[in-house]
């Protein structure tokens, strides 16, 4: 196609589109709808490990509400999350059962390392029973910080990840 | 306070010769005579088991401990222990369990002292709830209790290897985890970081010192 003529096919469209927005629709490119189903409907699965999980509750119940994200069922099954929220210090004996915790959950699968010992052993950093950094056992896209982090930091991180699956593309390319 | 049946200290003594009175009732024993005071506690109406731990006493008043003279620091970090400072000449590991009455209001100490072979006859038959305590100890300090029925380790890892609560146990341990992609499994491989001492931000020079100098 010739430059001319793609300008009069984009003219169109966009035509016809005004034509529809004019007639109330709204319209979207269906990866970004989903993109945004998606990010606003993110299902954390239940994993407490220590403090932080108290924060987390804290973040799920009314003052703060991750409700209001789209954020707030927490599963008690991995199938049924999107989520691996690990609030707390991840033992060496926990840390196979949070691999297959991690294995277990369908594919398009987010971790939030939420706190000092999970980003990387913090307070127990030397100890002979502690992992250091859950980043050691699965991948992690956002990490939290914080001993332990506030709800409100919690929140904020989970904006970033929702951030994160609703431009995909964008993620990809600005880490390039 | 008036009325209150309190146990009798000199019956007491009677059946129990070690027996001493400090803050409490302080009795200390071997390990072979255990199981003949714990019936002997039995029949006195320690019906109550509140707690059985174990005291590691290596490297004990050494002065690594000491805040005011140490520039290291304080920390169990230490690779080999300082054994020949310490002033300590009993056994190297006392359990000690508290008991009360409920009935007669009354706290009763006992220390056991072990013998090298960590050996001491469990408590499980007499006090049941001896028995988690116990799996503790011999999961922490390796102390052995014959007759128990389950001396299975309780806390530590799958496998561990060592008793982490003993002195000469480093804090770093010997083993770390990570995930291994290629077998997808979680592998253990050596300890790769150092051990390091902590060093507290401790205010030495304080006002208790302005006079002397």
């Amino acid at each position: 196609m010739e430059a001319w003529s793609y300008r009069l096919a984009v003219v169109d469209i966009e035509s016809q589109l005004n034509g529809l927005v004019r007639n109330g629709h709204s319209v979207a490119s269906l990866g970004d709808l989903i993109a945004w189903a998606q990010g606003n409907s993110v299902w954390p699965a239940t994993f407490g490990l220590a403090c932080c999980a108290i924060e987390m509750m804290h973040g799920a119940s009314s003052r703060f509400d991750m409700d209001r994200f789209g954020w707030g069922l927490f599963r008690a099954s991995p199938r049924q999350a999107d989520v691996l929220i690990i609030p707390g210090t991840l033992c060496n004996k926990m840390a196979v059962a949070l691999r297959q915790t991690y294995d277990q959950m369908a594919e398009r699968k987010y971790v939030i390392s939420m706190g000092s010992c999970a980003n990387g052993g913090g307070y127990y950093h030397d100890s002979y029973s502690v992992v250091r950094g859950c980043d050691r056992i699965v991948p992690v896209d956002i990490y939290v910080p914080g001993c332990p982090p506030t709800a409100e930091a919690l929140i904020y991180g989970i904006i970033q990840l929702m951030m994160k699956i609703k431009h995909e593309q964008q993620w990809q390319e600005d880490r390039l | 306070m008036a009325g209150r049946s309190t146990m009798s200290l000199g019956n007491l003594k009677k059946v129990l010769p070690n027996l001493i009175k400090k803050d409490q009732l302080i009795c200390e024993i071997s390990a072979k005579k255990t199981l003949e005071v714990a019936s002997i506690l039995q029949q006195q109406g320690f019906d109550y088991l509140l707690d059985l731990c174990v005291v590691d006493y290596l490297c004990y008043g050494v002065s690594q401990w000491d805040t005011q003279g140490s520039t290291q620091g304080f920390s169990r970090a230490q690779v080999q222990p300082v054994l020949d400072e310490s002033d300590w000449r009993g056994s190297r590991f006392v359990v000690v369990c508290h008991f009360l009455s409920l009935a007669k209001k009354e706290r009763l100490r006992l220390k056991i002292s072990l013998d090298d072979d960590l050996t001491m006859p469990s408590l499980t038959n007499i006090w049941p709830c001896a028995n988690w305590y116990e799996r503790e100890a011999f999961d922490l300090f390796g102390v052995l209790f014959t007759d128990h029925p389950n001396l299975n380790r309780i806390l530590t890892d799958y496998g561990f290897v060592g008793h982490p609560m003993r002195k000469d146990f480093p804090q770093i341990g010997h083993v770390e985890l990570r995930y291994d992609g290629e077998t997808e499994s979680c592998v253990y491989e050596p300890v790769t970081i150092e051990a390091r001492v902590s060093v507290p931000k401790v205010v030495r020079k304080d006002n208790r010192y302005v006079e002397n100098e």
